[in-house]
């Protein structure tokens, strides 16, 4: 899938901010939500919500694998979309779902987002699309329950309890129909930090993240050259464990040299306010860059608006392990994401400190009208 | 009881489904016909809303849901039939606690004018007494509701999960279970 040249034109014309020289204003100030309390986020829209909206303080990412009865898959899985639609809609206005044995943990607006998405299995059943799955990346050691699912649902809001619930809801009404095969729990600041958070490395994340109507063109596309299907996006699940014993021994200048950016304040090395550009060609005295070629922000940058990713990751601690569940979305993971953590697989300077142990990709659905279900685009 | 009168509301029940129990949010609640049109039948002011049936294999099973009658005169919920042929009874519960017991109604469910009749686990509910075919969740299982003036709707009952009523239906035939769940009351049916 490849833009063509009108729509890159576009792109790149919105995505100027991610050369080397960001004239715009700080990504920190455009898009932060106006401080107001959590509140019930419509559900129904072009988009599904969860994507473009600023990060709530809790996510949890929930994979199963459908059980297929006897007939046609197609009828099992549209009775099963209506389903998950009919939850959704009436978890994310606060209600229970039908035969909710605890309705009341849904009330207390929470900003609590449902956001649904099939991998490439489903997407045969619905006949045609292809977003495929990921390939293997380098230093990959992958665990095969964080692997792909059939299924994948991003919840997301501002309370731990409200969200258990829909989660909770969600799993029972699926019982039998489909197996979890992960439960992925995340968390980051407050809504009001804006769209920037500390990831468990302390590195101030989500600073050069696109925003505004460039998010949402490095989203969506555009009507020409939309993602898979007109108003869907993918996702880029990926869960990093973070060795943060190793971590500890590093000093503040080589974590610094290795992001590319500073850890005290976000601010690149070279500039002095987080909004200041990732100047790649800037040298030193004895002229050697500013910026390390193997540094995350130098690979990580997009080379071209084609490879524009919107980041919305959390962070995670388990029993066993710590750190990021990075997640992507994207128009087209095959010109941006995979390309960028090929990039970044073979070379990032962080490497040393991160081990891949999940990986996998999901179509996001596009977003629905009152009285439509989830993947009626593709069902009819 | 043959006489439907209710082709245009059935048409549009089944043609908008399960999708019409998810809009209470904005209180358009109703999977029935309002009573607007005159002379109304029963029927017609029957709204039901957050109607859902009870996953099973096999044997007895509930439907649930709020009955409301938008009209102006009482009704009264006479038989429950579907395609299928299943035998459904309306059950009501009588007593408390371990003295519970769940019955077939005498007579029809009245309704009163502007009230709802809320048909939930552990109260009044429409039982399934052994089921033709499975009733598998997220599928919708369709009743034909007909009431005293021989007027009849079609409700779609969203299927779903429900452990906490699965005991009773399975243990059905009136045997004492001395709990205080719904799930271990006795069935007189
Ligand atoms: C645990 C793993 C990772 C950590 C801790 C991490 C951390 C960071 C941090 C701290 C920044 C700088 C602030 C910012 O602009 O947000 C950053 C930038 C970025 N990261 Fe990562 N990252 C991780 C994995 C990835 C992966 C897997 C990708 C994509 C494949 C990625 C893509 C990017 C991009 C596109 C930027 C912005 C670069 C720019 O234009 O300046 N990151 N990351
Ligand atoms: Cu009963």
């Amino acid at each position: 899938m490849l833009l063509g040249t009108s729509a890159a034109a576009a792109l790149g014309g919105v995505l100027a901010g991610f050369g080397t020289s960001q004239a715009v204003a700080g990504p920190a100030t455009a898009a932060a939500p106006a401080q107001q309390g959590p509140q019930y986020l419509p559900f129904h829209g072009k988009y599904q919500s969860g994507i473009l909206d600023a990060p709530q303080a809790h996510a949890v990412f929930v994979g199963w694998n459908l059980n297929w009865r006897d007939g046609g898959k197609k009828d099992q899985l549209r009775s099963l979309l209506k389903m998950i639609t009919d939850d959704a809609q009436r978890l994310t206005a606060g209600r229970g779902v039908l035969a909710d044995t605890e309705a009341e943990m849904a009330a207390g607006p929470s900003d609590l987002t449902l956001t649904v998405g099939v991998g490439q299995s489903l997407l045969d059943v619905m006949g045609g699309a292809k977003v495929g799955t990921l390939p293997g990346f380098a230093g990959d050691k992958l665990h095969k329950r964080y692997g792909q699912s059939d299924l994948l649902i991003q919840f997301c809001g501002q309370d731990p309890t409200v969200l258990a619930h829909a989660v909770r809801a969600v799993s029972k009404n699926l019982r039998g129909l489909a197996d979890k095969q992960f439960i992925q729990r995340g968390f980051m600041h407050q809504r009001g930090s804006g769209d920037t958070f500390r990831n468990l490395f302390g590195q101030v994340d989500g600073v050069n993240n696109p925003q505004g109507e460039t998010r949402e063109l490095a989203v969506f596309g555009t009507p020409d050259q939309p993602s898979w299907i007109a108003n869907g996006t993918t996702l880029a699940l990926r869960r990093f464990e973070m060795d943060l014993e190793g971590w500890d021994e590093v000093a503040t200048s080589g974590r610094d040299f290795a992001l590319g950016r500073r850890q005290s304040d976000g601010s690149p090395l070279t500039g002095s306010v987080p909004e200041d550009p990732v100047d790649l060609d800037a040298v030193n005295e004895v002229g050697l860059p500013v910026i390390g070629a193997n540094s995350h922000v130098a690979l990580a940058m997009p080379r071209s608006a084609q490879e524009a990713i919107h980041r919305r990751g959390y962070n995670f601690v388990d029993v066993e392990a710590s750190g990021l569940l990075f997640a992507s979305y994207q128009r087209d993971p095959a010109t941006s994401f995979i390309p960028l953590q090929r990039r970044l697989a073979e070379a990032d300077l962080l490497n040393t400190w991160l081990t891949p142990r999940g990986s996998a990709l999901y179509a996001i659905l596009p977003g629905i009208e009152p009285g439509m279900y989830l993947g009626q685009q593709l069902l009819g | 009881m043959n006489t439907k009168n209710t082709l245009k509301t059935t048409a549009a029940l089944l043609g908008l489904g399960l999708l019409l129990t998810g809009c209470a949010q904005d209180g358009a609640n109703a999977t029935g016909a309002a009573a607007s049109e005159s002379p109304a039948t029963q029927a017609s002011s029957l709204q039901a809303s957050e109607t859902w049936a009870k996953a099973a294999q096999t044997g007895m099973t509930a439907a649930f849901g709020v009955l409301h009658n938008a009209g102006s005169t009482d009704i009264e919920l006479a038989k429950v039939e579907d395609q299928a042929g299943n035998v459904i009874q309306i059950h009501e519960t009588t007593g408390t606690g371990t003295d519970a017991k769940m019955s077939q109604l005498d007579g029809a469910l009245k309704i009163e004018a502007g009230k709802d009749a809320v048909l939930e686990p552990g109260g009044t509910h429409l039982m399934y007494m052994d089921l033709k075919a499975p009733l598998v969740a997220s599928e919708t299982a369709s009743l034909t509701l007909s009431f005293s003036d021989g007027s009849s709707t079609e409700v779609p009952f969203e299927v779903r999960n429900f452990t906490g009523a699965k005991e009773s239906y399975e243990n059905h035939g009136g045997m004492d279970h001395g709990s205080m769940d719904h799930e271990s009351m006795n069935h007189d049916g």
